[in-house]
């Protein structure tokens, strides 16, 4: 964590009702950091997911970016979820303006350069498609570019691989770390797979049971750039065993 | 190939009914006064087109008149009855309920306060054709996905913004379900109407005339012509509904669609227009 935290999630307690999703939920994240966050279901991981990108207001606690108090309000992030949520009748183009379409309007350059990310990563031949006409690796690809495009330095992604087959999500996942090192930006990965977990990230942080907190984060001291080496690596394997361990109540 | 023989296959299967109509009417021998063959309704109506023209205009004036009006009002209800539950709690009970009296009932006291002209008319064909709009609108925009939304307040997204770029484009295909049931009710309403009393004759009117008077080859060229003018509401419906739902159709968007959409003026490269392939895999 270089310097200043971009992200900082301050004691974060939710309650919905009778049920504590979240019981002082703290992190800190910092700038063009990558931290996977695993837990077993029900822990309340979409709830901090809610509460970060302001959908939902904490009974307690804060949200801070780049030091700002943002508790309860929202503009401020990237957000994906494992669902493409692509707007049927817009194309490639339009769904990755869909930031734009939806605030300020979308102008020229906004097209340029939803045209240039598009085609930078694989979608050149796609740019004016539909999305039904796209396969699922493609639609989550055009998700995650319409997140980039909203132009916030913090990214809370939401198991978006989730839906994919092994083989595309692996695909994915080394095209999601591409990005990451070329466009610099802080990202929050909500995961239930370890291995993607530890692959991708600087640090896992690791849930408890409801009520939800964060029991534990591991570094990841596995050198970049990441490839399918790593994924049986000694380095890489021992880390699993100690996020299963944590995940599973076992002594690691 | 495939697209003559879209518009091929329902031409010839009309065609084989009136040639099976035109058949029986030959082998059982059934008298003119009856049932008239369709080639004698046809006459009936060449014969007497000078008059029928002009009816024909009046019943496709209160049809089309009704049809817009009623879908406007029930479109309109619909989305002021999604955005404010209450205004559907209080308007939808009153709804249905009017949609349980009948047609018919409800012409006599329209008659009655609004008189033997158009404007009846026009009224009982918009009650017929509001209701399935006010459903289905209803059932559209309830449709949204609520991840969807909640995305759009994640990035700050202006109300009226999500409004017209994600909720509003969910009601079309079901609208124009509606639309296209509403195309065949519409001319039902209009004649209906036209029964109940006029003093500005349509096909409706011709229909009773003639039939009072036994001409039933007459009867039968004014169902013909009522028909026709359902089909051809139907028929515009699914043409409006094709230009308006490209993405249910096509793979890629049209290039004035594309500009529309991005709101910009950008040239960008061409694809060509590629027929659907649902499923396509990578490259």
């Amino acid at each position: 964590m270089a310097g200043r935290a971009k992200l900082v999630v301050e004691d974060v307690t939710c309650r919905f009702g009778e049920t504590v999703a979240l019981a002082n939920a703290s992190i800190e994240v910092g700038a063009r950091e990558f931290v996977s966050i695993v837990g077993p279901s029900g822990c309340g991981k979409s709830t901090l997911f809610n509460v970060v990108s302001g959908l939902v207001r904490p009974n307690a606690g804060r949200v801070l970016i780049d030091g700002r108090d943002v508790t309860g309000s929202t503009g401020h992030v990237g957000y994906m979820l494992q669902k493409d949520l692509l707007v049927p009748w817009r194309t490639v183009v339009g769904n990755i303006v869909l930031g734009a379409a939806l605030t300020r309007g979308v102008s020229d350059r906004d097209v340029r350069e939803a045209r240039a990310l598009a085609a930078r990563y694989g979608l050149a031949g796609f740019l004016d498609h539909y999305p039904h006409a796209l396969s699922g690796g493609m639609r989550q690809r055009v998700a995650l570019m319409r997140t980039l495009a909203v132009h916030q330095d913090v990214l809370l992604l939401d198991e978006p691989f989730g839906a994919l087959d092994s083989q595309t999500r692996l695909e994915m996942q080394r095209w999601l770390l591409e990005i990451w090192s070329e466009l610099e930006r802080t990202v929050l990965f909500v995961t239930h797979d370890v291995d993607e977990a530890v692959f991708l990230a600087d640090r896992v942080a690791v849930m408890s049971p409801r009520p939800g907190r964060i029991a534990a984060e591991i570094p990841v001291r596995v050198p970049r750039p990441r490839d399918l080496e790593t994924l049986t690596s000694p380095g890489f394997m021992e880390l699993k065993r100690r996020v299963l361990g944590l995940l599973y109540g076992e002594a690691a | 190939m495939r697209r003559a023989a879209r518009v091929l296959v329902p031409v010839v299967a009309v065609a084989g009914v009136f040639l099976l109509w035109d058949l029986a009417i030959r082998v059982l021998d059934v008298k003119p006064y009856l049932i008239p063959s369709p080639g004698t309704a046809l006459r009936a109506i060449r014969d007497d087109w000078d008059v029928l023209a002009g009816l024909t205009w009046t019943t496709v004036t209160e049809t089309v008149l009704g049809f817009v009006a009623g879908a406007v009002v029930g479109f309109v209800l619909a989305v002021l009855m999604s955005r404010w539950s209450v205004v559907q709690r209080v308007v939808y009970p009153v709804l249905i309920a009017s949609q349980a009296i009948p047609v018919v009932a409800i012409a006599a006291p329209l008659v009655i306060v609004f008189g033997f002209g158009l404007t009846p008319k026009v009224l009982i064909v918009a009650f017929i054709v509001f209701f399935p709009v006010v459903v289905n609108v209803l059932d559209g925009l309830a449709s949204v996905d609520r991840d969807l939304l909640n995305l759009a307040r994640i990035m700050d997204g202006h109300p009226f913004r999500v409004f017209r770029s994600i909720e509003l484009p969910a009601t079309l295909t079901p609208l124009f379900s509606a639309l296209k049931l509403g195309a065949t009710y519409a001319v039902t309403g209009a004649v209906l109407g036209e029964w109940t009393a006029s003093l500005t004759p349509g096909l409706g009117n011709y229909l009773l005339v003639q039939n009072s008077r036994l001409n039933t080859p007459a009867v039968y060229g004014a169902v013909l012509l009522l028909a026709a003018i359902g089909v051809t509401g139907f028929l515009v419906m699914v043409g409006l509904e094709r230009l308006a739902t490209p993405w249910r159709v096509r793979s890629t968007a049209r290039r004035w669609r594309r500009r529309a959409e991005a709101g910009s003026s950008l040239p960008g490269p061409v694809s060509e227009d590629v027929p659907v392939t649902h499923g396509e895999g990578e490259r």
